[in-house]
């Protein structure tokens, strides 16, 4: 998993960013855009000015811990794709709490929150998590199925128990109470659930690559029958990091509802569980190289507001873009996988 | 009318409406994982369907137009995942993944046109059936019969069970992959076409909410049998218009509660299946091929 960038990787991250690029500027040749010049404007709409910087942070925030929340089930060799419902239903249990205690000082309420929001999302993980061990069900789709099922709820409350009596028609809660508020950093809206991201993922590398228990993760991925015949329990270990994921996508749930939000509503993640998950998928498993990718991710998606309102192209648009990362990447990865291995073994098979 | 009354009049025909769509994709992607691929990217086919549909059927003022355009969009959109998981060999869950967003991009970015456009669907032709509910029904049998009863659903059957033992008498394996994934996309791309043609006469965003994963683990609870696709679709529909009844008899119930039945019926009832699947340590019915993708 934590292959060093030799010339090898280096090669297909070459290939990979060609094809990627070639398929977008397709894409942009048949909605009738220049290519070139779409490609400027994302650049210059993501990067291009303090404001925008800042909104490309911001977007990224929550998809790398939703990038973090996927890497760390897929230590084990678990394919979760739930970081969308932990998210949502982090966002549920930490609003809870602030709903319970609007006048708790800041010294209690902001730990307390963010307990309950990565509680909450660790929760949301068990269920598939346990399916997974007591029953062999697929985490993939049990996960994907109870990302409906979490959005569902949060829409519920925002709609009927917790909707904000005072407001007329928008559904959300109450407006968060000042000590409920995440802080901004540099006078953006950039927040410190980026700065607490930043720590999980260097903490997590650190556990992953310099401790005995990421090794014992390094065996049951690689080898679980080895691993458990050393007496080794990977359905300890399944359940335990399927938690730990979950605990972190429930932390950018109520990161985005404290910090950017400020009030629980319903369409909080923005796809930032997806996102996530090609994230992980890209960094190829290692924790450090998803930072960067996530700037990356969240830049194109912010760029993609930017160029709604600046060059009337849909944000939709950055969508299909992000979906052909994904496809460019996959196909890349796979094909030069294919090819060296029927070069050791000079087998063709299907 | 007693409350208990309007929750069970019509259950059926509204369970068979609700189904109708899923029933689509879950025959197709049964075909698709009888050959030995697993594919997520029937919620994008879906997605794309439902579009591009919708969008032919409001040009032309042809719903049957409509399901053609959405059959071929979806698949188009399928060869995608062909060309990622059999000439590349990715990962086939997360190359549906990536068609799933591809497609949620492009139907959003093709939709934004749709919104609010108005259209003419299919005349019932009786007891509340629509043409897309009888061809629904219609394509059960016919697959069944196609995938048991002829040669080339035994080539099929026999390259998802073992790709390299149908080498061998003869078959080449990646052309019946790729056309499982094609009649796959093709059937997954007419059920979304049949749930923004036909099922809610409308196009929005991201639409068909999962009913394109729920196929996915649907065909697992139908253990890759067609024949068994109409009651498996019948218990997500089932559990739809059970919902939207109770709606209509109890206001108390909050919707968004209710909505969740659908995808806590599916999930429950494919943890059962793989419950009783790992515990009888058969394969219930499960194309030998598929089997990496399950075991860990």
């Amino acid at each position: 998993m934590d292959d060093g960038l030799g010339s090898a990787a280096l090669r297909e991250i070459g290939l990979s960013a060609a094809a990627f690029i070639a398929l977008s500027a397709l894409f942009f040749g048949l909605i009738g855009r220049e290519p070139i010049a779409m490609l400027g404007a994302i650049a210059e709409a993501s990067v291009g000015s303090g404001y925008a910087l800042g909104e490309s942070v911001l977007r990224a925030t929550p998809i790398l811990l939703c990038a973090l929340a996927t890497l760390t089930p897929a230590r084990v060799g678990q394919m979760s794709v739930g970081a969308e419902g932990q998210l949502y239903f982090g966002a549920l249990t930490g609003t809870g709490v602030v709903l319970a205690f609007p006048q708790a000082p800041s010294v209690v309420l902001m730990p307390a929150l963010l307990a309950a929001g990565a509680a909450g999302g660790a929760l949301w993980a068990l269920l598939p998590a346990l399916l997974r061990v007591a029953a062999r069900v697929n985490e993939t789709i049990s996960t994907l199925l109870l990302n409906y099922v979490a959005a569902l709820l949060v829409t519920w409350l925002v709609y009927g128990p917790w909707k904000n009596p005072h407001s007329q028609g928008w559904p959300a809660t109450i407006d968060f109470p000042d000590a409920a508020r995440l802080p901004t950093l540099w006078d953006s809206r950039v927040h410190a659930g980026l700065l607490l991201a930043l720590a999980l993922a260097v903490l997590l590398h650190g556990l992953f690559t310099r401790t005995r228990w990421g090794l014992v993760l390094d065996i049951l991925r690689s080898n679980p029958r080895a691993g458990q015949q050393a007496g080794l329990s990977l359905a300890r270990q399944i359940v335990l990091t399927m938690l730990i994921g979950g605990a972190l996508a429930g932390l950018a749930g109520i990161a985005e509802t404290s910090a950017v939000q400020g009030r629980l509503q319903a369409d909080l993640s923005n796809g930032a569980g997806l996102s996530g998950f090609l994230v992980a998928w890209l960094a190829r498993g290692n924790v450090l190289r998803a930072i960067a990718l996530a700037l990356l991710v969240g830049a194109l998606l912010a760029a993609g507001d930017g160029l709604q309102m600046s060059a009337g192209v849909p944000s939709s648009a950055t969508l299909v873009v992000q979906g052909l990362l994904f496809v460019a990447v996959l196909g890349v990865g796979g094909w030069r996988a294919r090819a060296m291995a029927s070069r050791r073994t000079g087998a063709v098979d299907v | 009318m007693s409350s208990v009354e309007i929750v069970l009049s019509g259950l059926l025909i509204s369970a068979l409406r609700s189904a109708t769509p899923l029933l689509f994709a879950l025959l197709g992607e049964c075909l698709t994982q009888r050959a030995g691929r697993i594919n997520l990217g029937v919620e994008g086919q879906m997605l794309v369907g439902a579009a591009s549909g919708y969008g032919a059927t409001a040009f032309t003022g042809s719903p049957w137009l409509g399901l053609l355009a959405g059959a071929l969009a979806g698949a188009l959109l399928s060869l995608v995942y062909a060309l990622l998981t059999v000439p590349a060999a990715a990962n086939p869950f997360a190359s549906g993944l990536a068609v799933w967003m591809l497609a949620f991009g492009l139907s959003a970015y093709a939709g934004t046109g749709l919104v609010g456009l108005r259209i003419e669907g299919f005349e019932p032709l009786a007891w509340g059936l629509t043409p897309s509910i009888v061809l629904a029904l219609a394509l059960v049998p016919l697959i069944g019969l196609w995938l048991y009863r002829t040669r080339t659903g035994l080539r099929w059957r026999a390259v998802g069970e073992s790709p390299e033992t149908a080498r061998a008498a003869g078959i080449r394996p990646w052309a019946v992959i790729v056309s499982a994934i094609a009649v796959g996309g093709l059937l997954s791309g007419l059920g979304g076409a049949a749930l923004s043609v036909d099922y809610t006469r409308t196009w929005a965003e991201g639409m068909t909410a999962g009913r394109g994963l729920v196929a996915v683990g649907l065909v697992i609870v139908a253990r890759w049998n067609p024949w068994l696709a109409l009651p498996a679709a019948l218990l997500f529909g089932g559990a739809e218009a059970l919902s939207l009844r109770l709606q209509a008899a109890d206001s108390a119930i909050s919707a968004h509660l209710l909505h969740t039945l659908p995808y806590l019926t599916s999930l429950a009832v494919f943890a059962f299946t793989c419950l009783r699947l790992g515990a009888r340590r058969g394969d219930g019915g499960a194309p030998a091929g598929l089997k990496a993708v399950f075991e860990h």
